[in-house]
């Protein structure tokens, strides 16, 4: 790590950023389908504005950008914002990209209707940059607005926890090289405790897939 | 990117307005430019179309 001040002795956000700029390509071709849970919540919703905070390929932000009249996807990583852009431009859709990092966004305050923000937040290196990418996400959602969080969480399978912890998640390339993906890996109640600690109300709450999903609005 | 974006899009520090400076267009969109904070003076580059509105000291090139 020698282009970013790391927290403390965990990850820096740097790290996180070289990894995915890293993978970029493969792991686009593995994420060619949007999440059901994403479907579910954009259903029936619609707006002038939709955010996609780690947009990735963008597979989440063309939903967007078919719901409302515009759409802004945003990722920490040059080269997963590269394939969003390539997949958008292949398939028609049009949508605007950004190189932005989730706990100081570049969005004006109140402007976005519609938001996703899933499998991203664990990634954030820590929590005080965690409940800072939620408070960021409260300041920009107008206040009609509501957004989907989603993370990862002990309610996976692969997890024995019960409580929420740091861990590291490997990438196997084509050819068989690993990389390291720093996680967080949420438990419920720290999830809920998260949301209530930033400027976010939790609407509504599941658990599905092992990922904790809440809807949210700006805290009224 | 489209010069409208600049209706959602705002420094990432302050949260104030950007001015674009456009130094290569094609179809309408701009390729190469840069994007000026009003407020702070912060400048941002944008490069193949994409703005990079990560805040400066984010901004070098993560490690290969």
């Amino acid at each position: 790590m020698t282009d970013d001040e790391s927290d403390g002795d965990g990850p820096s956000t740097g790290s996180v950023r070289a990894t995915y700029d890293r993978i970029a390509e493969h792991f686009s071709k593995t994420r060619e389908y949007p999440w059901p849970e994403v479907e579910a919540f954009l259903d029936g919703r619609s707006g002038a504005v939709a955010l996609d905070v780690g947009c990735g390929n963008g597979r989440h932000t063309e939903l967007l950008a078919e719901r409302c009249e515009r759409a802004l996807g945003a990722d920490l990583s040059r080269e997963m914002v590269a394939t969003a852009s390539e997949r958008s431009a292949e398939r028609g859709f049009d949508y605007g990209l950004a190189q932005a990092d989730a706990s100081s966004l570049p969005v004006r305050s109140g402007c976005v209707d519609l938001g996703v923000y899933v499998a991203t937040l664990p990634h954030l290196p820590s929590r005080d940059l965690r409940v800072a990418s939620l408070d960021e996400l409260a300041r920009v959602l107008s206040s009609g607005g509501r957004a989907l969080v989603g993370v990862w969480s002990t309610e996976h399978d692969r997890f024995d926890e019960s409580e929420g912890f740091d861990t590291t998640v490997e990438w196997t390339l084509p050819g068989g090289e690993s990389v390291d993906r720093f996680y967080h890996i949420y438990d419920p109640d720290e999830f809920r405790a998260d949301i209530a600690e930033s400027g976010l109300d939790l609407v509504e709450f599941e658990i599905s897939s092992g990922n904790c999903y809440g809807v949210v609005r700006p805290e009224s | 990117m489209k010069g409208d974006l600049l209706d959602i899009v705002c420094c990432p520090l302050d949260k104030h307005d950007l001015e674009l400076d456009a130094t290569e267009r094609e179809d309408g969109e701009i390729v190469t430019g840069t994007l000026t904070c009003t407020e702070c003076g912060e400048v941002y580059p944008i490069e193949d179309g994409i703005p990079n509105l990560l805040p400066p000291d984010m901004r070098d090139e993560a490690p290969a």
